[in-house]
Formats: C-alpha cells, structure tokens, sequence
C-alpha cells in the first residue's frame, strides 16, 4: 500500500511537471499580445516595451520558463499583470470558496443522484422510475446558466428566500454563507446528481441480479439489508469512480456557475486572466486545479480498497 | 428627464397570502423558466429610453453602502498604469485630478484652486494647486506633490500616460503652491488630459514607501479611500475623513463588484445585492425601465464606433504606410460606395434598439468642440455607380473582422446584409477582442469593427488615428492635408478656430472613406430608485461623490450594507 502510494504521488509529480510545461506553451500560444491587452486603448510603443521587459515577455521562451520554475518551487507564483496583487494570494482567496461550492455540490449529488438510483432500480418500471429519470433527464439537458438565471428571478427576486450573488466565509457567519450558497449548489450540483443517478441505477441494476443477491434474499435478509448492505454496496465502486472524475470537473467546470452567482472562487478567477492575458494568474491557476485533479484521483485509487476488499494495491496477490 | 416606467405587469403584483413563499418562488420560477428565453425584445412606450439624464438632484442622507457592479474588473489601482474605464470608474471616487468636467464637458478646477495661467504662445503652463486638502494618508497636497506625480506619469517607462504628456518639457514646483509646466511647442490637449488619469496626483509619501506597488496601496485625495480588494470579486472604498469635502460625502462605504453578465448585473439590483449597474447594454436597459423600482441614467459618449478600412497599414503601427492590395484598398470610390451602402440609423435599430446616436465623425457633438452634423444617407444608386466607374463588375469581396461579441456579430450582419445590396460580398471573420486589436495593430485585416472610447479634446479622438504616424493610425491614412490640420489643432488656442479647423479635419478623413464613422454609444447606468445624488457625465464615469440613499425614501429592504459588511 504504501509502495504503490509513493509510486503514484511520483507519477503525479511527473504529471505536474508535464502540466507546467504544457500550461506555459499553451498561453503563450494564445492569440494576442499580453501588452498589448494589458495597456488597454494605449497604444504607446515605449509603454509596450516597458511592459514586455517588466513581466519578461521579452526574453525568450526557456529563460522565461526557467525563471517562473524557479519561483514556483519557492511558493512564489508571480504577480497578476492585471492588478499587481500576488497571484497565490488570489489562489488562496478563490480555492475555499471553488472548494466548497465543489464540496456541497458533490454533497448534493451523492444524496440526489444515489438516493434517486436506488429508488429507480429498486423500483423499475414503477412511476417512481420515471420521476426518477424524468429528473435526471432535466438535470443533464438544462444549461447551467439558464438554470441559475432562472432560480435568482425566482427564488433571490420573486421570493427573495436566497441571495443573488457573493460569498459570505463560513466562518464569518454560517447561515448568511449557507443562505449564499444554496443557489450555486444546486446550479452545479444538479449536473452531477444525475449523472450519479444514472450510473447508480445501472450499476444497482446489475447487482440486483447478481447472485450473491439471490442467496442474500434466499437468507431471509429484509429488503434494506439487501440493497443497503450488499447491491448498493458494490454498487459504489462505479458511483465513486465518476464522483473522484467529477470532483475535479467541479472544480475546473464551476466558471459559469461562479459568473452567473458572481462567486470570487477558481472558475471566475481563470475565466478573467485568460480573457487579460495574465500569464501568471492562468498558469497558477491551472497548476492547481491539476493538482486538485491528482489528489483526487490518488484518493479514489486508494479508497477502491476500502469499499472493495478483492482489490489489491502493489501487485500483492 | 426620463419617462416614469409603467407598472408592474400582470403576474408581477401581489400573491393570494394562502400560497407559501416556496411554493409562489416555485410557480413564478416555472413561469420565468418557460418565459425567460422566448420573450421578443418589444419597444413600447414603456421601453422609450427618452432624453438625456445625467444627475439626480434629490437629496441623500448619511450613511450605508453602496454596492457598483462593474462590467469587468478593473486593471490596477495605479493611475499612472490603470488603461480601463472601470479603473477609471473607480479612480473617480478616490482620485481626484487637478481637473474634471461638467455636465456640458466643460473642464472645471478639481484640485487646482483655478484654471491654469498659459503664456510664452502657449508653451509656460501655471497651475496653482489647492489648498488645505489632504491625501488619504493624511499627506498634505502640495505643490511638490504635483510635480511627483506629473513626472512619474510622463517618465515611468511602462506609464499609460507617457504620451499624453510627452510634449512636457519641463515640471517644476516653484513655491506659493504653484507648478509651472513648460512645453516643447504649444500642445491644447495638455487640459484634456490633466481632467482625466494624467491629471491624477498620488500621494508622494505613498509612493516612496510603496513604489510599483502603489497599485495595492493606492492614496489619493479623493471622497473616498482604498480599503480592501479581492481580485476579480470586489474593490472596497470607505469614506475619507481627510477629505476637503467630507461634509457633503454621505455614504460610508462604497464596493465595486465585478459582474460580467449584463442580465445578472440587473437581477442583482432587482435582488438588491446591487444598487448600481455600470455600462448596461441597450437590452437590458429596456428590461430595467419595465421595473417601477429601477432608474436609468443615460449620457452620451465623447467616442465613436465604426469601421477602420485598410488603405495603407502594410507594416504595422508607427511605420511609414504602404501599399495594400484589396480592392477597398486600391480606389477611393469603392470605400466610398461600401460607405454608401450602410444606413446609420437602421444600423441603429435593428443592432441596439435604435437606443445609440448616429455618427459620421470623430468629434462628438455634445464634446465642448464638436459640431452637430448631418450624416450621408444611404444611396444604392449612387453606390452602384461608383462600383462602375472603379470597373467593378462582380461582386466586390470585402473580408470584416470584428470581435466575436453578440453586439458586434449582430453589425457585422447587418453591414453584410447592406452592402450586399450595393454590390458587396462581405465575409465576416469575427475575431476575440484582444486578437483583433494585434491584427488591426499589424495591418492583418482588410476592413475591421473597431471604436474609441473618447477624450475630451477632439485631438484625442482624431490625432492617434489619421496623422500619417499616428500611434493608432491602423488604416495607414496618410494626407498632407490632414497631417497640416492636425498640427494646427494642437496650437491653436482660440475655441472657435479650433473648432473650425476640427470641422476641416473631420470632411478631410470623411472624404479618405478609411474611416467610417457609424454610431456613437450612450452611457447608460441603471440605478435602485433608492440611490439619489448620482452623476453620470459623458465621460461615462459614474460620480458618488454626493450620491447616497435617497432621504425619506424606502430604502427597499436590503441595502446592500448589512450583507456587504460580512462579505469577503
């Protein structure tokens, strides 16, 4: 266990590496002069110059690389050309709210979307099936903004119940911060949860008919026990292989979510340096959420053992 | 003033009290889920923007917050680098220039006790600096302190400034309060920029203990201080106990937050998280004069929009034009008949509603220079015949870039449409906005959508674009005629030549049909009826200086001051 550990955290370094490289190509490849979107109307060559020199634009690309590495190991991200604020600053201000708005989304997904699994396949071709389906169908096709549009007329004007927008700490003041963030979540999470939902039915579905099920109920289980204890149970390995994928979707794919709620979290802070051009922000930015995405895929890895006993880390037999 | 909007629609009033609140939020959300998308844009009397409207003497009273949602979020709190209307938003509620505008566009003293003294043929400019005021950092404002910051906006290398004030030669304090300019040659449009970020004075004490930091530590004199900001969320400003004028400042604190969305910006004011929408969108304005709780302000811009046609950018900005080979390119009359072939005022109102101006020249009219004109209609058979006498016989390929934006994707149709009729196959490249700019920046464009935000002085609006080296000449225009008036602009003083001389200049780019003046934007900022004591000038720029919750008025449940006080 601890072997395989150590192996993935070195293949996540190597992956984080890639991911440097590959984010710091890549906004360089976009189109349009960083100066250019950082002087604004000013079109004054000295200005441009000073700029390229001040944020290193003109050197060339290795020694820019090497010098952002070279920062980055030692916590220093560099400053956002936009606003001369540190961009790990701004990281740290926006990952607590992504990650809890990720958090209670997946909260919300995993009670909806396997609590509505189990009841459609426990109870297919019932009407509670097709409620069940109805909802996720809905949950899948309706377009985040239009769903957070729609709920802040309808729920932050028409009956002011929620807020329309900001982020209030938890710590500050949990129910004003819950009250915020009710909106959001459902906006996000409603995705999630029928995704949840649909892989939960299949998987339910599958266990429902395994054998080890027949004999469960051949043993005069009550029904809870069987479809708590035993289908569902196996059932989660799928359920949480989608939910560690989704978690990092969550984070990266809460943008348009954080727009419509004007939340300060990741999504919007990526969504504004990339449309600025500010490198260090979108390099940071990005080299987080990859981690994020590592992390979570390492604790998945590891959490299989623990709901399936069959499987084995490190190559034991 | 503005038209009353009408009341609520039906639907909108009040709810049998037997129905629970969740269950009504419920209802009115299926209502709205169904409705939200489908509904057309209809203009009726209630949707009738009316005439202008600027101010709103109504009285304030003191205390509470005031929450700004911003477009975009503003660039760098540093004036001497700050390139973006937002910051520029901002900066009026905590830096204060040595001079400003007035309603008419006027410029007034600010923070110099008079206008400035010019002699020496306009080449020696005295300025006398206020005094008994005070930077946020309890610095007193001086004469010295001037002469710092003038210096840093022309002499930082990477200044946004720098052009602005390159004909300085010279900036010294030279006691009593007083700082003498002297120019390399005699420069008009020195006022314009001293009335906008140029005119800006920074704290010096701030300045040597933050240096390029300034940004994140910014001290100003101004109705308001920096308090806080959290980079794309929120900008905080607190009343300024320092300033001359505290008396008559009446909120306590002031936040701008940025909200991208224009639909979202209105539902936040409607929610009331928000009290103030910054540069709302002709859509959502007519949205916002249905609802009996909001006010719009409207004011029109100093700038123009419209399209650049390259005629000689063949290496670049700031290099010597050359040739370019497209037919809008090769002969006068083709550009002539493209222009003849779109209709301003449709163009008006089928893009925005008809809720913009006309334009067909740099100057705007309501500029203190600017002269009414009355632009070309739109004539097909004259268009056709100039097509024949350039020796057009097919259609006349023209490539438009213009940004990937709704709005601007909705022009470049509409001009498609248009100039297909006169003889035109226009193909649209549409291009996000930062890209675009570095293609029109490199000549890489046959005809491209592109505006100007405005400046007071018409030399900021014509002088970059159509002298022959112009640093925003992205047509490659270049005409000894032009180059000559433009010259003469900068020297002259007198008002009434100068605005002969713009009026000259306007019919000589007009004829090069390289730039093709189309419409002018109007300011329009929506407010919560509770907030009185607002400016809204043509500079776009939103004033709060005495601006705060309308006394006696219901304050309409939320303020925004009890929630903003926790909010991070």
């Amino acid at each position: 266990m601890t072997r395989y550990a150590l192996r993935r955290l070195g293949q996540s370094a190597v992956t984080l590496v890639l991911v440097s490289i590959v984010v710091f190509l890549g906004v360089r490849a976009m189109p349009g002069d960083t100066a250019r979107a950082l002087a604004g109307e000013e079109t004054n060559p000295k200005a441009l110059e000073a700029i390229r020199h001040q944020y290193g634009l003109d050197q060339n690309i290795a020694v820019q690389y090497g010098r952002y590495v070279e920062q980055a190991v030692t916590g220093d991200l560099g400053t956002s050309a936009r606003t001369g604020l540190p961009v790990v600053d701004a990281i740290f201000e926006a990952l607590p709210v992504t990650l809890e708005l990720a958090l209670l989304s997946l909260l919300l997904a995993v009670v909806v979307g396997i609590g509505a699994g189990v009841v459609a396949a426990v109870r297919r071709g019932r009407p509670a099936e097709w409620f069940a389906n109805t909802l996720a169908l809905l949950g899948l096709s309706v377009p985040n903004f239009w769903l957070g549009i729609v709920l802040i007329l309808g729920f932050a004007i028409a009956v002011p119940v929620f807020a329309a927008s900001g982020f209030v700490p938890f710590g500050t003041d949990p129910l004003e911060n819950l009250r915020r963030m009710v909106l959001p979540v459902v906006v996000l999470g409603s995705g999630l949860a029928a995704i949840v939902m649909r892989q939960t039915r299949a998987a339910m579905l599958e266990s429902l008919s395994a054998d080890y099920v027949r004999t469960a109920r051949a043993k005069g289980l009550a029904p809870h026990q069987v479809v708590g204890g035993h289908a569902l149970r196996n059932s989660l390995v799928t359920v949480v292989t989608v939910l560690g994928l989704q978690l990092g979707h969550l984070i990266s794919g809460a943008v348009v979510t954080e727009q419509i709620f004007v939340l300060p979290g990741f999504g919007k802070l990526m969504i504004d340096a990339v449309f600025t051009r500010d490198y260090a922000m979108v390099q940071g930015v990005v080299l987080f959420t990859a981690a994020g995405y590592i992390l979570v895929n390492l604790a998945v890895d590891l959490l299989y053992s623990v709901i399936d006993p069959r499987i084995r880390l490190g190559g034991a037999p | 003033m503005l038209p009353q909007a009408s009341s609520r629609g039906p639907g909108q009033g009040e709810c049998p009290r037997r129905i629970p609140a969740l269950s009504r939020a419920a209802a009115v959300t299926a209502v709205l889920a169904l409705g939200v998308t489908g509904c057309a844009s209809l203009t009726t009397s209630a949707t009738e923007v009316g005439g202008v409207r600027m101010t709103d003497e109504r009285p304030a009273r003191d205390g509470g917050t005031l929450t700004v949602a911003l477009k975009s979020d503003p660039d760098k709190l540093d004036p001497s680098l700050g390139s973006t209307l937002v910051g520029r938003s901002v900066f009026a509620s905590m830096c204060q220039k040595l001079y400003d505008t007035d309603a008419r566009n006027r410029i007034r003293p600010q923070l110099a006790a008079g206008m400035p003294e010019v002699s020496d043929g306009g080449r020696k400019v005295v300025i006398e600096v206020r005094r008994g005021a005070r930077f946020s950092d309890g610095t007193p404002l001086n004469a010295e302190a001037v002469e710092t910051s003038l210096r840093r906006h022309r002499d930082l290398p990477e200044s946004a400034r720098s052009s602005e004030l390159e004909p300085v030669k010279s900036i010294e304090a030279t006691g009593g309060d007083k700082v003498e300019l002297r120019l390399k040659e005699p420069y008009e449009p020195l006022l314009g920029a001293l009335a906008d970020r140029s005119g800006m004075v920074m704290s010096p004490r701030a300045l040597k203990k933050y240096g390029e930091d300034f940004a994140t530590h910014p001290s100003c004199v101004g109705p308001f201080r920096f308090k806080e900001r959290v980079t794309g969320d929120r900008i905080v400003l607190e009343k300024d106990p320092n300033y001359y004028d505290a008396s008559r400042v009446h909120l306590r604190k002031v936040v701008y937050r940025t909200i991208v969305d224009g639909n979202v910006r209105l539902a936040n004011l409607r929610s009331g998280d928000a009290q103030i929408s910054d540069q709302t969108a002709p859509l959502e304005v007519q949205s916002a004069l249905t609802d009996d709780t909001l006010q719009v302000f409207n004011s029109p811009t100093l700038g123009y929009q419209g399209l650049t046609v390259n005629i000689g950018n063949s290496r670049g900005l700031g290099k010597k034009p050359g040739k370019v080979n497209s037919s809008l390119a090769r002969d006068g009359r083709i550009r002539e008949a493209f222009a003849l072939s779109l209709d301003r005022a449709l163009i008006n109102k089928i893009v925005f509603q008809g809720m913009y101006d006309t334009a067909c020249g740099p100057v705007a009219p309501s500029s203190e220079l600017g002269t009414k004109m009355r632009c070309p209609g739109r004539d097909l058979g004259r268009a056709r015949q100039l097509l024949r006498e350039a020796g057009e016989k097919g259609r006349v390929p023209v490539e438009l870039t213009i940004s990937n934006t709704v709005e601007d994707m909705r022009l470049g149709q509409v001009v498609q449409a248009m100039a297909k009729d006169a003889g035109f196959q226009v193909k649209l490249r549409p291009t996000e906005f930062t890209t675009l700019l570095e293609h029109a920046d490199k000549g890489d464009f046959e005809a491209v959508s592109v505006g100007w935000s405005g400046r007071l002085d018409p030399a900021g609006n014509i002088d970059a674009f159509a002298a022959t080296l112009g640093s925003e000449n992205r047509s490659g225009i270049s005409d000894e005629r032009i180059d000559s008036l433009i010259e003469d602009g900068r020297r002259t003083a007198d008002p009434d030549e100068r605005r002969e001389i713009y009026r000259d200049v306007t019919a000589a780019i007009n004829d090069e049909h390289a730039l093709i003046y189309l419409y002018r934007q109007r300011n329009y900022v929506v407010t919560t009826k509770e907030i009185a004591g607002l400016r809204v000038y043509g500079d776009g720029l939103i004033r709060v200086e005495n601006a705060g919750y309308a006394r006696g008025g219901d304050a309409g449940g939320k303020t925004g001051a009890d929630t903003e006080a926790r909010s991070r």
